[in-house]
């Protein structure tokens, strides 16, 4: 057993002490409520699950796409790194084929050197353009009404600044929504606001915190214009009967499809699941790149020995 | 259709996937491994699932939902099922598969040597191999639609594989045992197996305890028309055949006696001293009566008696019955009844009024005879028939071996019983168990080779039932029978738990010949037993009692959701004792479905089974 020396007991015990003081100090349900709209930071309202007539209605208008994408690293430490990245499009369908984009990167074999927080930051930014590609080309494929995108928009247009354009543009002229599903939200667009009003314990509250248990499952809090980022609007939705909300984005000038957009969503999310579209969680369990696919990949054509001398020797202990 | 060998292997057993073909237990197929070159595997367990499916944890009816709404959308969430087959190679492979191997389905020619064993000429055609219609479509033709089937109402020629037993291969393996619960297929097998052996004119015994093995009508459905009127006899013990009583031995007189009513020891004993070597009928039954008068009259009386004035015979009668008494003054009263009451009933049944003679010469004529009786009776007839005709065969072959070509000729033979756990039981005596003990040790010498089937394999006595090199499995249900067939045969965990299901007629055959088990159907049989005036009514009514049960078990559990099969199957085994699994399970509800009972709704989530509504 892991015997805790009573300096460390003392630090845990302080911990959770705190934690439930910053928590007694969090406003009730009520007053938040009460604050965000009388602040006009948003609005709340209910979704609807669609019926048949609904979906049907949706789908008359085109398709539902859903892109993710999937970075594994293998190999030893840099730069006898191999990355294998890859971005699937797919379309809500039996019939048609998926759309996927795979791309293999290592620090050796790019034209310059690079150091190692470069690489990272390449490899971050290389994911969100293969993820727009794989959008783009989903537009073209399936002519889809809505395209989910797994995590914020306004990630692409950071990482992916040209392409993203691209794809804006075209979704726009084919009237086709995007929409960014974000399952950790991360913002503090609430929390800014209300800066004044929580004074929890020093540190300032994050959305996430004010948002746990705000909603009721299929409630939407609908931010005002202005408040996100130039050119999105946002919006966060209890999809499940998980207390934690989702973040949903979407393009400004496509705006007038939220109603549509959420009762969508709201659709397609298992109530006992974590929040998250089923349609999106099943892009993810297939575009993932597991282990052994690295592994098979590393042996086949780097040949065993190598793939043995990259090996970490902390996996090696285990054997 | 494109199969591959997945994930982890070793040189036994590997995986195998396919998008769109479901695999089906035994079937072979053909591992094309880059290093090993191709290797032969049979498939063992068959599983198809969502590669999605797992996401819906808890409540699977919101899923369900939401699987129904991306359906609206277009997508259909059974178009992502995997099928996996777990494949055991029947070529050892020196090392691993190699992962990623593509697989095909074997052409006739790879896989004959596992299919077909020893020339067809000298096989028992029984039936057809289970799932090999692909296989068999590259077959030479004449081994194509051999024979006809029978199943789901129809009747057609195979499209398999067809199964030979070989016969040659008998003096290597030469007992069978056939086993399998009330209605699993065993007396159609044996009577495709008897129809078989006729064909070849190999001499046979038939102990028929039920009176059913009649060949002399073919089947009427039956495209063609066969019957072995001619090469077969019926016999009823008694009526055409019997024991000659001057040829029984102690035991035998015993044994037969006992069979009418067990014995009391004071009777067995009295037996002992009063058989002389040498009895006939008449003689023996004459003493008994003699010695129960004298025992009544009493000494005194029989003296008293002969002081009078008689004529000579009725003289000669009295010193009998003093002698007698004089002889045996220790046997009581009673037991001389009691055994004279049996000889009588023996003698009544018409039993030493003939001979085994009859049953030998269709034998020699390489014909089947069957012996037709009440189980009593047959059990002590056939003591003596067995014994009898097994020394005769014996005696030629140990003469011959000796270089001696004196004794009669007797052919080889094979002999075949229903019931045999009767003739020769576990844990107790029977009239019969010696002489087939001793048949199931030293038969293969002499060429005397055994076909037991029994309902209750358990119950067969340990000695012989391990003397049985083939078995030819039907269904099973007892969970003990089930256990014993596990422990005597190589059939596999997987197989055993299929054994409760399976069809009428369909049957494992465990051989060390093949070195696996095979998974067959029986053949329609020829000809047709005199209790079965039209097979189809037959079927059509058992079929349906099976599945009123069935469907009375399934009742109070609908609406049963094909997610939610294993608490279903739970909670139908608690409550109606039975021994259901999944798999099963689901086949069972689409046969129920297919009879129109339950209705199948299509959902995202799987099917549902409902009750339909009248
Ligand atoms: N090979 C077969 N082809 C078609 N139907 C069959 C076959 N074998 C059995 N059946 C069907 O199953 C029924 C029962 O078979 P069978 O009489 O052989 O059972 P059994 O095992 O001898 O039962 P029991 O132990 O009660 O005598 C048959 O009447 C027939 O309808
Ligand atoms: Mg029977």
């Amino acid at each position: 057993m892991f015997e805790l020396n009573a300096n460390l007991k003392q630090t845990f015990e302080e911990t959770a002490k705190a934690m439930r003081l910053r928590l007694q100090q969090k406003p009730s349900v009520d007053a938040l409520r009460f604050m965000v709209v009388d602040r006009g930071i948003g609005s709340f309202r209910m979704c609807q699950k669609l019926d048949c007539r609904g979906l049907s209605s949706i789908a008359q208008k085109g398709r539902i796409v859903g892109v993710d994408g999937s970075t594994n690293n293998a190999g030893g430490p840099f730069p006898y790194s191999f990355t294998l990245q890859q971005a699937l499009a797919k379309v809500c369908s039996s019939k048609e084929e998926d759309v996927v984009i795979t791309d293999a990167i290592s620090p050796l074999t790019m034209k310059d050197a690079i150091t190692e927080e470069e690489y990272r930051d390449f490899i971050k930014r290389n994911l969100a353009e293969l993820e727009v590609k794989a959008a783009l080309e989903a537009l073209d494929k399936f002519n889809p009404r809505v395209v989910l995108l797994d995590g914020s928009l306004v990630r692409y247009k950071i990482e992916s600044a040209p392409m993203w354009e691209t794809l804006k543009n075209r979704a726009l002229a084919q009237d086709a929504v995007l929409v960014g599903v974000v399952e950790g939200i991360s913002t503090n667009i609430i929390s800014s606001c209300l800066e004044d009003a929580l004074e929890l314990g020093g540190f300032p509250a994050s959305d996430w915190e004010i948002l746990f248990g705000l909603l009721q499952v299929g409630e939407i809090l609908e931010i005002v214009p202005g408040l996100f980022k130039e050119g999105f609007r946002t919006f966060f939705m209890r999809s499940s009967l998980d207390p934690k909300p989702i973040g949903i984005d979407l393009l400004e000038e496509q705006q007038e499809y939220l109603a549509e957009v959420s009762n969508l969503i709201f659709t397609l999310t298992p109530q006992d699941g974590r929040g998250i579209p089923l349609w999106l969680d099943i892009i993810d369990k297939n575009v993932r790149i597991t282990d052994a696919v690295m592994e098979g990949l590393l042996n086949t054509y780097l040949g065993e020995d190598y793939a043995e001398f990259l090996k970490p020797k902390r996996e090696r202990r285990q054997m | 259709m494109q199969m591959q060998v997945v994930g982890l292997t070793t040189p036994q057993e590997v995986y195998v996937a396919s998008k769109d073909r479901k695999f089906r237990i035994n079937e072979l197929l053909v591992l094309e491994d880059p290093y090993q070159g191709n290797l032969i595997g049979e498939v063992v367990e068959s599983n198809s699932y969502n590669r999605f499916i797992p996401l819906s944890i808890g409540s699977s009816i919101h899923d369900a939902d939401v699987l129904e709404s991306l359906k609206h959308l277009g997508y259909s969430i059974s178009e992502d099922e995997i099928n996996i087959a777990k494949v055991k190679l029947i070529t050892e492979a020196s090392f691993p598969v190699v992962t990623g191997s593509s697989v095909r389905l074997p052409a006739f020619d790879e896989v004959r040597g596992h299919l077909l064993k020893g020339v067809r000429e000298d096989g028992l055609l029984l039936g057809e191999i289970k799932n090999t219609e692909e296989t068999a479509a590259t077959m030479e033709d004449d081994l194509k639609g051999l024979c006809e089937m029978f199943s789901g109402g129809k009747l057609y020629k195979t499209k398999n594989v067809p199964f030979f037993l070989d016969l040659r291969s008998f003096q290597q393996y030469p007992h069978i045992g056939v086993f399998g619960g009330s209605g699993s297929g065993k007396s159609f097998g044996l009577r495709v197996i008897m129809e078989e052996i006729m064909k070849h004119g190999f001499p046979a015994l038939m102990l028929d305890p039920h009176y059913e093995m009649e060949f002399s009508e073919s089947q009427e459905s039956s495209e063609e028309k066969r019957d072995f009127k001619d090469n077969f006899r019926k016999f009823q013990i008694g009526e055409h055949i019997g024991v000659e009583f001057l040829n029984l031995s102690r035991g035998d007189l015993l044994a037969l006696l006992s069979a009418v009513s067990p014995l009391t020891e004071a009777m067995s004993s009295a037996i002992e001293s009063l058989h002389l070597r040498g009895d006939t009928y008449l003689s023996f039954s004459n003493r008994l009566e003699l010695l129960s008068e004298a025992l009544e009259m009493g000494r005194l009386r029989i003296e008293q008696a002969l002081k009078q004035d008689m004529e000579p015979m009725e003289r000669e009668k009295y010193i009998k019955m003093r002698q007698l008494l004089e002889e045996y003054q220790n046997i009581p009263l009673p037991s001389v009844q009691g055994i004279a009451w049996r000889l009588r009933r023996l003698h009544n049944s018409g039993l030493f009024s003939h001979d085994i003679k009859p049953v030998k010469e269709a034998m020699m004529q390489g014909k089947l005879a069957v012996i037709q009786g009440p189980i009593w009776l047959l059990q002590v007839f056939s003591t003596y028939l067995l014994s009898n005709i097994y020394r005769k065969r014996r005696d030629y072959k140990d003469g011959e071996l000796k270089g001696e070509a004196s004794g009669d000729y007797f052919p080889p033979f094979i002999i075949a019983t229903d019931e045999a756990h009767n003739f020769a039981p576990k844990g107790r005596d029977a009239a019969t168990k010696g002489i087939i003990t001793e048949i199931a040790q030293e038969g293969r010498k002499y060429g005397v080779f055994l076909i037991l089937a029994t309902q209750r394999p358990t119950l067969l006595d340990e000695t012989v039932t391990a003397q049985l090199n083939t078995k030819i499995i039907f269904r099973t249900v007892r969970a003990s029978d089930i256990g014993t067939i596990s422990e005597e045969t190589d059939i596999k965990a997987e197989e055993a738990r299929r054994l409760p299901y399976l069809p009428s007629g369909d049957a494992f055959v465990s051989s060390p010949l093949f070195g696996r088990t095979v998974a067959i159907r029986v053949r329609f049989p020829h000809t047709r037993s005199p209790h079965t005036q039209n097979p189809l009514d037959e079927i059509q009514l058992h079929r349906e009692s099976s599945e009123d049960k069935l469907f009375e078990a399934i009742k109070p559990h609908l609406p049963i959701y094909a997610a939610n099969f294993a608490r279903a199957v739970e909670e139908i085994n608690r409550h109606a004792g039975a021994n259901y699994e999944v798999r099963t399970l689901k086949a069972a509800l689409d046969t129920l479905v297919e009879k129109g009972k339950l209705t199948r709704k299509a959902s995202p989530l799987g099917d549902i089974y409902q009750a339909t509504d009248i």
